[in-house]
């Protein structure tokens, strides 16, 4: 069942996704924005 | 649902989206119409551009759906039409092609000649398509040079000069200035000042446009064009079969429905109603009112052309039985079954949605609001 | 008249629309769903840097769109122009899921698009998440039905024949929708979308970390990109084209052409790697074969054998045999409905029927046909052999080459240090053409593979245009050929100028070259 199968695999595409994006904000990205001018990411 | 009421919900359907497309993307094609001419500078014009930008692409699909539903209701209207009129196809065709890169395109370049350039493409998508749609029903009215072999292929035998004959060109202005009036009435209740003034003039002048066109074209069906008349026995719950039928030319056969059903008048009466109220509001100010009354018309004017021809879709000149009708040009019962209950789910979702995102997006477009918004707007 | 000039001039313009329609399709396709992720990401963590992720890759994909519209709309009118008797023989069945599509997808996907680049002010944040995911699905949904539509050409399920309507009907809807090769070929193409958009988004955002420019902004577009693309390039490989295969007629044809496969092999089958197809001694000059591969990737088993193309065309001159008798016996049942013995005889041949129609290109009175006349039907039921063995191979080896970008694009994403991986940035950079290099070779392969049909078994490519003349195809050709040089010359100047302008073109004053050189200065005067 082909189309069901897609349904959970987009699901779980975009949940990883966005999750690597994430991980930047709490990782790498946020010692940079950090030392970054004053614009703070959480304005 | 017998198979005989679903052959006539269908060609109500068709109506019905061809209807839509009219009011919808009627007012957008309208727009675009108007565009060079009431619109002067290029803020002027982008304030146009951007009264229907929310919206353009979603009135667009009722084109893209009658289409569809066309070819699945009616395939051999839409195999035998959109062959036969094959440069008319195309030329429309093309004429759409500058409408979803002009709009998207035009403003992301600041040079005034990619500007103008897209403006007149604008120009040409918005006035073109309603010209060429307006000939094609001249010229189902006229009758179509068409025949079918054995196989049910189509052989056309006309050509495209022969398409732009007087009456038919007729017909293309009222459908030009039918979709102007109601693109005009749409931007007098979106705009303010000088636009304002300048589409209001345009609509009066387009609906009386409209008007006198219409009557002059109902004279010339009424008195000179004959109509087509089936004489064998119509068996309605028959398989389609388009061969199956003996059909003649009989001068004043177009007008035979209304003396046959005395209440089908009220079809054109809504065309001039329409009309005469959409001046009238333009005149008093009451923008609103006046679009409405617009919509009515065009639905007056569309359906006038089907009651006329009803139950033909698509006569034919050259061999009158091979004629397309409301009866034999169908699609199978189960298809047609499947496609009613597709539009009736669907349908109301569409409307409900579409009325909600113009909601969200109503109100006056100024030229401060496009200048402010310079990078996010058209 | 219907020549073979004409037909082939038919062919091209479909060939040239599609292949053109579908250079817009997968961004489409694949960036809205990336949106989707952008715009959960930030309604989840309400940082505006994802806020501008979304409208700055939202304006490309607003500037794809475009083209994705415009040529879509010929693609539609095409079927009724050119296809003129496909149209009306399968309109009672191809005619729905186009218009389903209308009704359920592209009116979602076009309605939401509007609010999706100017409800931003006018709609709260969880508001425009929801628009923005149902312009995904509706592009999504629009993919479903086409290749509903698309997939039943390759294999007719849930249809009949009527003499008396002299078409195909419908007699299944579900059997239509739930099509196993339709299936296999949505989940394929979509997943070739998300790959498309990944790659994109994956090589422009590596374009910014090279100049060093917008770090924050590219490096959680490189992040989306390689999460999302990893998960799609496994779905394309894995799931993709896994079921359709085996199922259909047409699907193994086509297998046997793809592999140059002339004899039946024994299960499991080998696959050839590399080989010089000899089309006229139906044999392969140079074959280099790896064993058991082709059984695996064709039939998922190490049992069942796949037909060769010399045992596929002896099955069907059987056919051909029996269809001559089901074209007769309908001839003279369109004369005479009530003729008792013609019935009698289309009824046990009309399974055949289509393979006696391939006789028409050769002979108008079929019963008449020469043996080498059936002869020439049986070679033309076979495609070509070397056009498609290369296009597939090629894509075959994009495919892994993305998953082998895509996995070390995730795994320095996870690691942290992708950065500092200048020939990862560049190979991601060079490699933003090649998926749709992959997917046009993808549709060659399926439709090229479907020849001599246009519905398999059913509709022969030759008795499905429309009687035009071949001076009017010449020149509508001619048209689209300027129309779609000039669109898509626009189209690219546009994109490049708006990548490279990157995330200042949203004039947020927040990124590279705002203050220097940014087009805010530049341009206003043009409004005074
Ligand atoms: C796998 C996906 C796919 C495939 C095989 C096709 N399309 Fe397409 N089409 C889309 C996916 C798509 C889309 C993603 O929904 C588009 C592309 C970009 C866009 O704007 O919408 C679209 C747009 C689009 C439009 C404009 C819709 C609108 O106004 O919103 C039409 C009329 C068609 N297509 C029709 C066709 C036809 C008749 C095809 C077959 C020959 C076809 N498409 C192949
Ligand atoms: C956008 C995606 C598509 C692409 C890129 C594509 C590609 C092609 C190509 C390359 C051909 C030429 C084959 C040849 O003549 O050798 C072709 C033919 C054709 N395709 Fe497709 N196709 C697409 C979608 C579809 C869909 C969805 C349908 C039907 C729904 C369709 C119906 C046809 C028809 C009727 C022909 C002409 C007959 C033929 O030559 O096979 N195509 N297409
Ligand atoms: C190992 C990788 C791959 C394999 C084994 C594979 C296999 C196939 C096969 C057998 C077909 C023909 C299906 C048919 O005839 O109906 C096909 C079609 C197609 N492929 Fe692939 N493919 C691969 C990778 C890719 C990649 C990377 C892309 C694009 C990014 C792609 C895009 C397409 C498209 C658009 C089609 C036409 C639609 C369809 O028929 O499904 N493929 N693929």
């Amino acid at each position: 069942m082909w189309y069901f199968a897609w349904i959970l695999g987009v699901t779980m595409a975009v949940l990883l996704a966005s999750m690597a994006a994430m991980m930047c904000d709490a990782r790498e990205c946020a010692i940079e924005d950090n030392n970054k001018r004053g614009t703070s990411p959480n304005a | 649902m017998d198979y005989e009421t679903l052959k006539l919900v269908w060609w109500l359907l068709v109506g019905a989206l061809l209807v839509g497309f009219a009011i919808m993307d009627g007012h957008d094609m309208g727009v675009g119409t108007l565009l060079p001419f009431v619109a002067k500078t290029d803020l002027e014009r982008r304030v146009l551009l951007n009264t229907v930008a929310p919206h353009w692409e979603g009135n667009q699909v009722w084109f893209v759906t009658a289409g569809g539903a066309i070819f699945a209701a009616w395939p051999l209207v839409y195999a035998t039409a959109f062959s036969g009129f094959y440069w008319a196809m195309m030329a429309a065709l093309w004429a759409l092609f500058f409408r979803p890169v002009g709009f998207t395109y035009r403003s992301k370049v600041h040079n005034p000649t990619w500007r103008s350039a897209w403006d007149w493409g604008l120009f040409i998508g918005g006035a073109v398509p309603p010209v060429i749609f307006g000939v094609a029903f001249g010229n189902l009215l006229l009758g179509v040079p068409f025949s079918f072999n054995d196989y049910l292929m189509s052989t056309y035998t006309g050509s495209f000069w022969d398409l732009l004959n007087p009456f038919s060109l007729l017909v293309g202005v009222v459908s030009l200035a039918m979709i102007t009036t109601q693109g005009a009435n749409y931007l007098m209740m979106r705009t303010e000042g000088d636009i304002y003034r300048r589409v209001r003039n345009a609509s009066a002048l387009a609906s009386v446009v409209t008007l006198a066109g219409f009557a002059a074209a109902g004279v010339w069906v009424a008195t000179a064009i004959p109509g087509y008349l089936i004489t064998s026995a119509i068996d309605a719950n028959a398989l389609p079969d388009p061969l199956a039928k003996t059909v003649v030319v009989q001068a004043g056969a177009w007008m035979a429905n209304y003396e046959r059903w005395p209440l089908t008048i009220a079809v054109p009466a809504l065309a001039f109603a329409g009309l005469l109220a959409s001046l009238l509001f333009s005149r008093m100010k009451q923008a609103g009112l006046a679009f409405w009354s617009s919509s009515v018309a065009s639905a007056g004017i569309i359906g006038t052309a089907g009651v006329s021809l009803f139950p033909f879709i698509m006569p034919s000149s050259t061999d009158p039985r091979s004629s397309l009708t409301v009866y034999d040009a169908v699609s199978s019962h189960f298809t047609l079954g499947l496609m009613l209950a597709a539009t009736v789910i669907f349908l109301p979702l569409i409307v409900v949605y579409t009325s909600w995102c113009y909601k969200v997006m109503w109100g006056k477009v100024t030229t401060e609001f496009v200048a402010a918004n310079d990078k996010s707007v058209y | 008249m219907i020549t073979e000039e004409l037909v082939d001039l038919s062919r091209l313009q479909f060939a040239v629309t599609a292949l053109y329609h579908f250079l817009f399709v997968p961004l489409t396709i694949g960036l809205a769903v990336m949106l989707v992720v952008m715009e959960l990401t930030y309604v989840i963590t309400n940082r505006p840097v994802y806020k501008d992720m979304v409208r700055f890759w939202g304006k490309l994909f607003g500037i794809n769109f475009a083209l994705g519209v415009t040529t879509g709309i010929t693609m539609e009118f095409q079927f009724g122009t050119n296809w003129a008797y496909y149209s009306h023989y399968v309109g009672d069945i191809f005619g729905a899921p186009l218009a389903i599509e209308g009704l359920m997808a592209f009116f979602l996907e076009s309605t939401f698009i509007g609010l999706f680049f100017f409800g931003w002010d006018r709609l709260n944040k969880w508001q425009h998440f929801m628009v923005t995911v149902l312009m995904a699905l509706g592009s999504n949904l629009s993919a479903l039905w086409i290749l509903i539509a698309n997939g039943w050409m390759q294999n007719p399920v849930g249809s009949e024949f009527s003499f008396i309507t002299m078409r195909m009907e419908m007699t299944d809807f579900w059997a239509v929708v739930f099509n196993p090769v339709a299936q296999a070929k949505f989940v394929h193409t979509v997943s070739a979308g998300y790959v498309t958009a990944s790659l994109f988004v994956l090589g422009i955002s590596s374009y910014y970390l090279l100049k060093g420019r917008d770090l924050e902004f590219a490096r959680r577009s490189f992040r989306v990109a390689a999460g999302f693309g990893f998960a799609s390039v496994l779905s394309v490989i894995v799931l993709g084209d896994e079921s359709g295969y085996t199922v259909g007629e047409a699907q193994q044809t086509k297998m046997a052409a793809i592999e140059a496969m002339w004899e039946t092999e024994p299960a499991p089958a080998s696959f050839t790697v590399f080989a010089i197809p000899n089309e006229a001694e139906m044999r392969n000059d140079y074959a280099l074969h790896i064993p058991y591969v082709m059984g695996l990737i064709g039939t998922r088993s190490l049992t069942k054998e796949l037909p060769g193309i010399k045992e596929i065309k002896a099955k069907n001159h059987e056919r051909i045999l029996s269809g001559i008798h089901a074209v007769t016996a309908l001839e003279a049942l369109r004369k005479n409905r009530d003729d008792a013995a013609a019935l009698a005889l289309f009824e046990q041949h009309k399974a055949d029927l289509g393979f006696g129609l391939l006789l028409k290109k050769y002979t108008v009175d079929v019963s008449q046909a020469t043996p080498a006349m059936i002869q020439q039907a049986v070679d033309d039921t076979i495609p070509d052999v070397t056009p498609l063995f290369w296009s597939f191979r090629i894509m075959v080896a994009l495919g892994f080459a993305f998953l082998a970008l895509f996995s070390l694009a995730l795994f320095y994403s996870i690691k942290g240090n992708f950065i500092e991986k200048k020939w990862l940035l560049r190979w991601a950079l060079w490699f933003i053409p090649l998926p749709w290099v992959a997917a046009e070779l993808g549709w060659v392969v399926a439709e090229y593979g479907r020849q001599p049909w246009t519905i398999y078994g059913v509709l022969p490519t030759h008795l499905s245009v429309s009687n035009l003349s071949v001076g009017n195809v010449y020149a509508s050709l001619a048209g689209f050929v300027i129309f779609y040089t000039v669109l898509l010359v626009i189209e690219v100047y546009l994109m490049q100028k708006y990548a490279r302008l990157g995330p200042a073109s949203l004039g947020t004053g927040r990124y590279f070259g705002e203050t220097r050189h940014g087009e805010t200065a530049a341009v206003k005067p043009a409004h005074a």
